[in-house]
């Protein structure tokens, strides 16, 4: 092993590299941190706060849900608190904007480097082309009591090379604030992404990116950076990648979470007013047991619900996907042709939210691949008359997925969540020292959702 | 091997049917045409699962593509000149944002783009150039 950062060799993992035409075979398992001391139950219930975020009314966005995360150089005391970080059930992996870190700055972090001492970097791209690009780092993470040590994260805007064109989906786009890179405040409207969800699935990549097959592919997401040269794409072993934060805990409560909102009134809560919990873990402590009256869904192979049926028609995954997506600030669900009949028509200032003259109510069945169904219920109201309140808080905001059943999705976003438990459980056996999913959901190999 | 930098100017949407075998090298992948009334499609599937089809208009024009697989596709290389209606067109991000994905339609192009890491999806289309029997709706 090379490590030719001297300041930071304790600190540094060496990345099993493959760059350009070399193939080497599957890089192996991944695995947790080895603590398995049985340690009193650690305070598991982070505070979660819905608003417009940092930007505020004027920039930000309406349903933001946002926690406090706090940052460590790996194997230190040497801590700093980031607020304001985004809250993110429908991705995988922490990330924190450069600028947030200032008494832990990133260069205190540990680092992931090749043979050459070039470091990892990562270019993530989000559903309208817009990207964060920033390298990969080694920190241990606290959430409430809980911790996670010498986690990859990816910090976001502390570099000094240009993102490779070769992750972007449209060439650095005039059209998006900073070319579409959200790599400040302004741009992302939080200090971070706090990934807790990810379909399922703990890792950001996983086997896409362990294997040279897929080196040369539009979209891949990890590079390096040689001085001097363009960056290359490159393999990443698993327990290199951005990783849920939950996964890694040292604690019990590394198999999921449950995110717990209060009910708002149809208008919505002013900004700030309304908080709620974050709790890691389900069934393994008091207070994340798995009500009896929630109802599991699993996931199948692509980690949806395999299907919803709307007036009599089902949309299946992967055609139709779906996702319970705190980081999404509407419900995004089939599309305003589909539901015209209904009286869903598009907001005329504001095209892909749905601007109704009335209040709609929705009735749809979900059905898991556990052979559960049960029915979700919610409204949708004049997307204007929300806003035209200025609060921040809603929960019958809505708009379109795609343009036609054949490219729908259902995105659940934060309006779900109000009112409701929903927990969202992780796919067993992807990390040793995972604790088992509860009775309920013990059948649910790809991970499982229950409300 | 992907050029940084440069994307040719050989994509597909709008263009000819030509262009279809340059994705295909570019795509590493193999071909299946169905061919039908009054259209015929390409399927391109590439090793890792990457699946694009490319819609063919009777005049050999290429009226619309969609694509399934672990990685966001490269849309200029898809789009072509439409990429830069997808940019123009891309809503301004008051109130809401799209980490999971952008609809745009406008009455030259029509442009769904929906996922997330390890899964993305989507589907575009030029309404002109559709042929008249034929419905947007095939484009899946």
């Amino acid at each position: 092993m090379t490590l030719r950062n001297a300041s930071k060799a304790t600190l540094g993992r060496f990345l099993a590299l493959v760059t350009g035409l070399i193939f080497l075979g599957s890089c192996g398992g991944s695995s947790s941190s080895s603590s398995s001391t049985s340690t009193p139950a650690a305070n598991n219930t982070a505070a979660l706060t819905v608003g417009f975020g940092p930007l505020g009314a004027a920039g930000g966005y309406v349903n933001g849900i946002f926690t406090s995360v706090t940052v460590c150089a790996p194997g230190t005391s040497n801590c700093e608190t980031v607020d304001n970080v985004l809250v993110d059930t429908g991705s995988a992996g922490l990330r924190i904007l450069n600028s947030a870190l200032t008494t832990v700055p990133a260069s205190s972090l540990g680092t992931i480097t090749d043979s050459n001492g070039d470091q990892l970097q990562e270019c993530v791209q989000y559903g309208d082309t817009s990207y964060s690009w920033g390298p990969m780092l080694v920190a241990d993470v606290e959430l409430a009591g809980e911790k996670a040590s010498s986690l990859p994260i990816q910090v976001i805007g502390d570099n000094s090379f240009a993102v490779p064109s070769q992750c972007l989906a449209t060439p650095v786009n005039p059209s998006l604030p900073n070319g579409g890179n959200e790599d400040t405040v302004a741009t992302l409207g939080a200090n971070g992404i706090l990934g807790l969800g990810g379909f399922g699935y703990p890792l950001d990549c996983g086997s896409y990116c362990t294997s040279s097959s897929d080196l040369t592919q539009s979209g891949y997401p990890y590079y390096v950076c040689p001085t001097g040269q363009a960056c290359s794409a490159t393999t990443v072993p698993t327990q290199d990648q951005a990783t849920n934060p939950v996964a890694a805990f040292s604690s019990a409560d590394n198999n999921g979470v449950l995110v717990t909102l209060p009910s708002i009134p149809a208008l919505g809560a002013a900004n700030g007013t309304v908080s709620g919990s974050l709790i890691f873990g389900i069934g393994t402590q008091t207070d994340n047991a798995l009500a009896t009256t929630a109802t599991v869904y699993a996931l199948d192979e692509y980690g949806d619900i395999p299907a919803f049926t709307y007036n009599g028609v089902s949309y299946t995954s992967p055609t139709n996907w779906s996702v319970l997506d705190t980081g999404s600030n509407s419900l995004e669900f089939l599309d305003a042709n589909t539901l015209a009949s209904v009286g869903i028509i598009e907001c005329a200032d504001a095209p892909g939210l749905y601007c109704p003259t009335s209040t709609i109510p929705f009735t749809v069945t979900a059905s898991g691949a556990n052979s559960t169904s049960g029915t979700i219920m919610f409204s949708i109201m004049n997307a204007d008359t929300l806003f035209n309140t200025n609060n921040a808080a809603f929960n019958d905001l809505g708009g379109d997925s795609g343009t036609s059943p054949a490219n729908d999705f259902f995105d659940f976003g934060l309006p779900f969540f109000f009112g409701r438990s929903v927990y969202i459980g992780m796919m067993p056996g992807v990390f040793t020292g995972e604790s088992s999913a509860p009775s309920g959901a013990a059948s649910a190999t790809n991970g499982y959702y229950a409300f | 091997m992907l050029t940084l930098g440069t994307v040719p100017a050989w994509a597909v949407l709008g263009q000819y049917e030509s262009s279809v075998s340059v994705d295909q090298q570019y795509l590493r992948s193999e071909d299946r045409v169905q061919a039908f009334q009054a259209y015929k499609v390409h399927q391109l599937t590439t090793a890792n699962g990457t699946i694009v089809r490319e819609y063919i208009s009777p005049q050999g024009l290429v009226f619309g593509v969609t694509w399934q697989g672990p990685f966001m596709p490269n849309m200029q290389q898809l789009l072509g000149s439409y990429v830069t209606n997808l940019q123009t067109a891309l809503p301004a991000q008051t109130h809401v944002r799209h980490l999971r994905g952008l609809t745009v339609k406008t009455n030259d192009f029509v442009f769904v783009n929906s996922g997330h890491m390890r899964f993305w999806k989507g589907s575009a289309y030029v309404p002109s150039l559709i042929p008249s029997n034929v419905s947007a709706e095939v484009v899946r």
